[in-house]
C-alpha cells in the first residue's frame, strides 16, 4: 500500500496513534538525540542519528526472567521460583532509520531460528517499525550503501516514510503498518503517479549522498578467514581503550549475559536477569578457571570485526553490520571499522 | 602552541638509535577534525606525528596497556617508551611514579607546551556547529580558533571553545619531561575551580536529583574507566568475575563472593559504580577530563571528580601530581593534617 502524508498532519497521526506507545527520536535540553516516547508532546522527524539505536526498546539492557524467594515454614525452606515476561504494549517505533530497521532484523534471526527467545519475542511481536528514509544522511560516518544496505531500504520494517518536501511518501510493507494508517486513514491521500517518480528520484539521489564507503565488503570477508593470526590485530588495537561502546551502541551487537541479582541472602530472594554484555570487556571470556582465551585487545578486536564479517556471513549470509558507523563516531580513540576493513583488503598486496 | 619540528628531530633520533622501544604520539585522525593516538616504531613514520588544540587525548593511559604487555612477555624488551604529554598528561605521570605503579625508567618524555592555549571541547565544538560536520580545527596568529568546515571557516574566540578543564588548568606546561618543545610561559589562573559554582550552589535536595538523572544514563559502558590514566587496577569491583580467579579458586569461593554492584545499568548500580570511582580517584585526578569526554553519553562526570580535587586542596592543602618525590594523599600522614574528624 502506498500513501501520502501531509507533514502538517504528521503530528496529528502520531497523536491518533493513542493505543500505542509512541517513540520517536528527539533533541533533549542540552542537544542529544536519543529515542523517547512521544508523550503528547512535539514530533518532528526533523532529526540527526541518535546515540542510542532503538535496539534498548527490543532488547532492553536489563531483562527480569525470573524472580526466585524462599521461605521458611516451620522448619521447611521452600524455594519458590517465578517466571517473569514481558508485558508489552503495542508499541511503535517512528523515524527508525532503515539501518537500525536491518538491525531489527538482523536480532530477529539471532531470537528466533531454532530456539525462540520468549522475552525478545513478547516485545518484537508488539513493535511496528516505521521508518524513516535517509534523503539526507543522519551521520557523517554513514556507510549503509557498502554493506549491503541503503538508505531507503525496507528490510525488517513496517511502513517507510519518504520526505518530498511538504509531504511525505508513505510505503506500507505489512499489515502491521497497514494498521497504523487505518488508525487516522482521513489523514492519508492516493499518491498521483508523478509523486511515485518523486519518490524514486529520492532514493537514487539518497544513496549518491553517502559520504563514506567500505569497498569489497565481500572479498574482505572472505580475506578475513586467513586472518585470525595476523598482526594487524595487534597494530589495530593499540590504541583501543577496551571500553564497551562500540558494541554497546551498535545496532546489530546482541550479546548478552545472564545472571542473579540477590536482593537479600537471607532468607533467599532475588531475581534472574539479563544484561547486556561485550566482547570487548577482559572479563567476557574469562573461564572459571582463570584463564582467558581472549586475554588482550587485539583478539577482542579482531573477534568484534569477524562476528561481524566473517562469523555471521557464514551462518546467516548477511554482514552483521549495518552501516550506521556509530561505533567511528563515538570511538573515543577514533578506532574506524572502515579504516581497519580497508588495512584487511590491502593486507599482503 | 609549540611547534614540534625540535621534537621530531630528536624523536627520529630515538628512534634510530634504538633508545626508546616506540613513542606513543598524536596522528591525524580518520574521524573528521579530532587528532587520534599514534604509535611510533619507525624513524620514518615520526612525520606522522601531529600536535594542535585537537590532541585531546591523554596519552598516559597507554603507559597501563604497556605495563600489562610488558607482564605476559617472558622476556620483555626494558627499554623505555616514547610518549608525548601535555601539561595536565605530564601530571598523570607523576602520579604514576609517585605510587610506583611506572619506573622513571620506564618512560622517556617528550613535553609539549600548550602556551596560552589548551584543547578543544567536542561538545562545545559541535552545539556551536549545530549538525555541521567541522574538518579542521587550527589557531590562528591571535590565538583564535579556526574552524573549517564544509561550508567554510568560522572564527571563534579561546574561550569559546577551550575545553573547560584547559580553563581552570594548572600545567600548561608539562612539570616533568626528558625534552620540552615550546615556552614555559605561566598564565593567570582567577577561578581554579569556577565550574564547580554553579553546581556547588544547588541544595542538597536539588544535586541529589541532578545526579540522579544524569547517571540514570549512564548505560555502564565503562569508557571513562577505560579513558582513565589513574583506573589502572586488574581487578574492579565492577566486574563480575574479574577478581583473582586461579585454578586452585574452589566454587565455592567463587560463589560466595560478594557482589558488591550488580552489572544492571540501574539507577542504585550506577550511581555506586560513579561514586567508588570518584573516591578512587581523590588526591589523585590529574583532570584531564578523559572520562567525560569519552562518555557517550555525555554525563558530566568531570565535577565530581573536581570537587574531590578542591577537598584535597582545602583539607590537605594537596595539588595532585607535581613533585614526583612526593608520597600520594592517600598514604602520607603530616601532623598539620585536620584530625577534628577522629573522635
Amino acid at each position: 500500500m502506498e500513501k501520502i502524508l501531509a507533514k502538517k498532519s504528521f503530528p496529528q497521526w502520531v497523536k491518533k496513534l493513542d493505543s500505542w506507545r509512541v517513540y520517536i527520536p528527539r533533541k533533549d535540553e542540552e542537544g542529544r538525540w536519543n529515542y523517547f516516547e512521544a508523550d503528547g508532546g512535539e514530533v518532528s522527524l526533523d532529526v540527526l542519528q541518535t546515540t542510542l539505536p532503538p535496539k534498548k526498546i527490543l532488547f532492553p539492557q536489563r531483562e527480569v526472567f525470573l524472580e526466585f524467594a524462599k521461605t521458611l515454614a516451620g522448619n521447611r525452606e521452600t524455594l519458590e521460583i517465578k517466571e517473569v515476561l514481558p508485558e508489552v504494549k503495542p508499541t511503535v517505533i517512528i523515524g527508525a532509520r532503515p539501518c537500525e530497521a536491518r538491525a531489527a532484523w538482523m536480532l530477529d534471526e539471532v531470537f528466533g531460528g531454532e530456539f525462540k527467545d520468549v522475552y525478545y519475542w513478547k516485545r518484537r511481536d508488539q513493535t511496528t517499525l516505521v521508518g524513516f528514509a535517509c534523503t539526507t544522511p543522519p551521520s557523517e560516518n554513514c556507510f549503509c550503501t557498502s554493506v549491503e544496505g541503503s538508505p531507503h531500504s525496507e528490510e525488517g520494517l513496517d511502513l517507510l516514510l519518504t520526505d518530498l518536501g511538504d509531504r511525505y511518501y508513505v510505503q506500507s510493507m505489512t499489515a502491521k503498518g497497514e494498521k497504523l494508517i487505518s488508525a487516522a486513514k482521513a489523514l492519508f491521500e492516493e499518491p498521483k503517479p508523478e509523486a511515485k517518480k518523486q519518490v524514486k528520484a529520492a532514493h537514487a539521489e539518497s544513496e549518491k549522498k553517502i559520504r563514506r564507503q567500505l569497498k569489497d565488503a565481500r572479498p574482505i570477508a572472505q580475506k578475513l578467514k586467513g586472518m585470525f593470526d595476523s598482526p594487524l590485530w595487534d597494530e589495530e588495537s593499540m590504541s583501543c581503550l577496551r571500553c564497551g561502546i562500540c558494541t554497546y551502541l551498535c545496532p546489530s551487537c546482541h550479546c548478552f549475559d545472564i545472571g542473579d541479582e540477590v536482593e537479600s541472602p537471607s532468607p533467599l530472594k532475588g531475581q534472574r536477569v539479563r544484561t547486556w554484555d561485550t566482547c570487548q570487556f577482559p572479563d567476557f571470556t574469562m573461564h572459571s578457571s582463570g584463564h582467558n582465551p581472549r586475554p588482550d585487545k587485539a583478539s577482542r578486536l579482531r573477534q568484534r570485526l569477524l562476528h561481524k564479517f566473517q562469523y555471521f556471513i557464514q551462518v546467516y549470509d548477511k554482514f552483521m553490520c549495518v552501516g550506521c558507523g556509530r561505533c567511528i563516531t563515538l570511538c573515543p580513540v577514533g578506532i574506524d571499522i572502515i579504516k581497519v576493513l580497508d588495512k584487511v583488503r590491502d593486507h599482503g598486496a | 602552541m609549540a611547534k614540534i619540528e625540535d621534537l621530531k628531530e630528536e624523536a627520529k633520533k630515538l628512534l634510530r638509535e634504538g633508545k626508546v622501544k616506540y613513542i606513543i604520539g598524536y596522528g591525524a585522525g580518520s574521524n573528521g577534525w579530532l587528532a587520534a593516538p599514534l604509535f611510533i616504531k619507525k624513524p620514518e613514520d615520526v612525520d606522522k606525528l601531529v600536535w594542535d588544540p585537537t590532541c585531546v587525548h591523554n596519552l598516559v593511559r597507554f603507559l597501563v596497556d604497556e605495563k600489562r604487555r610488558k607482564a605476559r612477555q617472558k622476556q620483555p624488551d626494558k627499554r623505555p617508551v616514547g610518549i608525548m604529554v601535555k601539561g595536565c598528561d605530564s601530571r598523570a605521570v607523576v602520579v604514576l611514579l609517585q605510587e610506583k605503579f611506572i619506573d622513571r625508567s620506564d618512560v622517556y618524555i617528550l613535553g609539549v607546551s600548550c602556551e596560552k592555549m589548551g584543547v578543544v571541547d567536542d561538545a562545545k565544538l559541535a552545539k556551536k556547529l549545530a549538525g555541521k560536520k567541522a574538518k579542521r580545527v587550527e589557531v590562528d596568529a591571535q590565538d583564535r580558533f579556526v574552524v573549517t568546515t564544509e561550508d567554510g571557516k568560522i572564527e571563534m574566540a579561546a574561550e569559546e571553545l577551550l575545553a573547560e578543564r584547559c580553563l581552570e588548568c594548572k600545567a600548561n606546561f608539562p612539570v616533568i619531561y626528558d625534552l620540552l618543545s615550546g615556552e614555559k610561559t605561566k598564565r593567570p589562573l582567577d577561578k581554579p575551580f569556577g565550574s564547580l559554582e554553579k553546581i556547588e550552589s544547588l541544595s542538597a535536595a536539588d544535586r541529589s536529583s541532578f545526579w540522579k538523572e544524569q547517571l540514570d544514563r549512564c548505560i555502564r559502558c565503562y569508557a571513562c574507566r577505560s579513558a582513565c590514566p589513574m583506573c589502572y587496577c586488574d581487578e574492579c569491583v565492577v566486574d563480575s568475575i574479574n577478581l583473582a580467579v586461579t585454578a586452585d579458586t574452589t566454587a565455592d569461593e567463587k560463589a560466595q563472593r560478594i557482589h558488591w554492584i550488580q552489572r544492571s545499568a540501574e539507577s542504585s548500580e550506577n550511581l555506586v559504580y560513579h561514586l567508588v570511582r570518584a573516591i578512587h580517584l581523590a588526591g589523585r585526578c590529574i583532570d584531564c577530563g578523559e572520562c567525560e569526554r569519552a562518555c557517550p553519553l555525555d554525563i558530566p562526570l568531570r565535577f565530581l571528580n573536581k570537587k574531590l580535587e578542591k577537598e584535597a586542596k582545602e583539607l590537605f592543602g594537596y595539588e595532585v601530581g607535581f613533585d614526583p618525590a612526593l608520597p600520594a594523599l592517600i598514604s602520607c600522614f603530616r601532623d598539620e593534617d585536620p584530625q577534628d574528624f577522629i573522635r
